[in-house]
């Protein structure tokens, strides 16, 4: 399957054509992690939005350091997101750092890296492209916190 | 169709997944989420469908090892 193809199969190019989705697919790399990689680290800076072409990955939190115990502040993973799915979207819309640190979790997970500064060039040159590209990103935002509301709800925030 | 599925855990920590199948889950499946394996107890559209995408959420929990 070419990586276009794969593409289509996301939400993020949902309503594009193909040869737009070739457009945004030739801004990007695409690169091979192993489980237990960092792709993301939160309060990093940012410059690159992530689609999942296959594998798996974690999105974790910190949850603060414990008083008096030397290390890194405790991880605590909220979701799980697979082939398709986005990651890093909100630093691309935002420009903020990362809010949060994504570890793949199984061998052979492969990234569709899109860099923001050419994916924004892209948008500004070709509005429609832009405006579908932002509308499905607000939508799997709001797909992401529906699943985390009903994640509270349901389980009682356990994760 | 592409079924973007919002799959929450009840029974044990674990953080849920948010995949796309090319078939819809239904009650009683078994799926397997990063090595681990749950049982489909609920499965509702959270969303109307968009274009080639349709949303679901699922509700699972651990299957109960026999021996």
């Amino acid at each position: 399957m070419s990586v276009t193809d794969l593409l289509q199969r996301s939400e993020l190019f949902s309503g594009l054509a193909p040869e737009q989705i070739e457009q945004i697919a030739a801004l990007g790399r695409e690169v091979v992690y192993n489980a237990g990689a960092v792709v993301i680290r939160e309060g990093d800076p940012s410059d690159e939005m992530y689609v999942i072409s296959s594998g798996m990955v974690e999105v974790l939190v910190s949850r603060g350091t414990i008083p008096d115990v030397p290390g890194p502040p405790q991880l605590t993973p909220i979701v799980r997101l697979g082939q398709g799915q986005l990651c890093g979207e909100m630093a691309l819309v935002d420009r903020g750092a990362r809010s949060a640190t994504v570890r793949c979790v199984e061998d052979g997970t492969v990234l569709h890296v899109i860099p923001r500064q050419a994916f924004w060039a892209l948008c500004d040159g070709d509005h429609h492209i832009g405006y579908v590209v932002m509308r499905n990103i607000a939508s799997d935002l709001s797909f992401k916190l529906r699943h985390r509301n009903l994640q509270a709800r349901l389980a009682g925030g356990a994760s | 169709m592409i079924y973007k599925v919002s799959y929450v855990v009840v029974g044990k920590p674990h953080p849920g997944a948010i995949v796309n199948l090319d078939a819809p889950p239904r009650v009683g499946d078994r799926v397997q989420l990063s090595g681990e394996l749950f049982e489909v107890t609920e499965v509702i559209d959270l969303i109307p469908p968009r274009g080639e995408f349709a949303y679901l959420h699922v509700t699972c929990r651990p299957v109960q090892e026999t021996t």
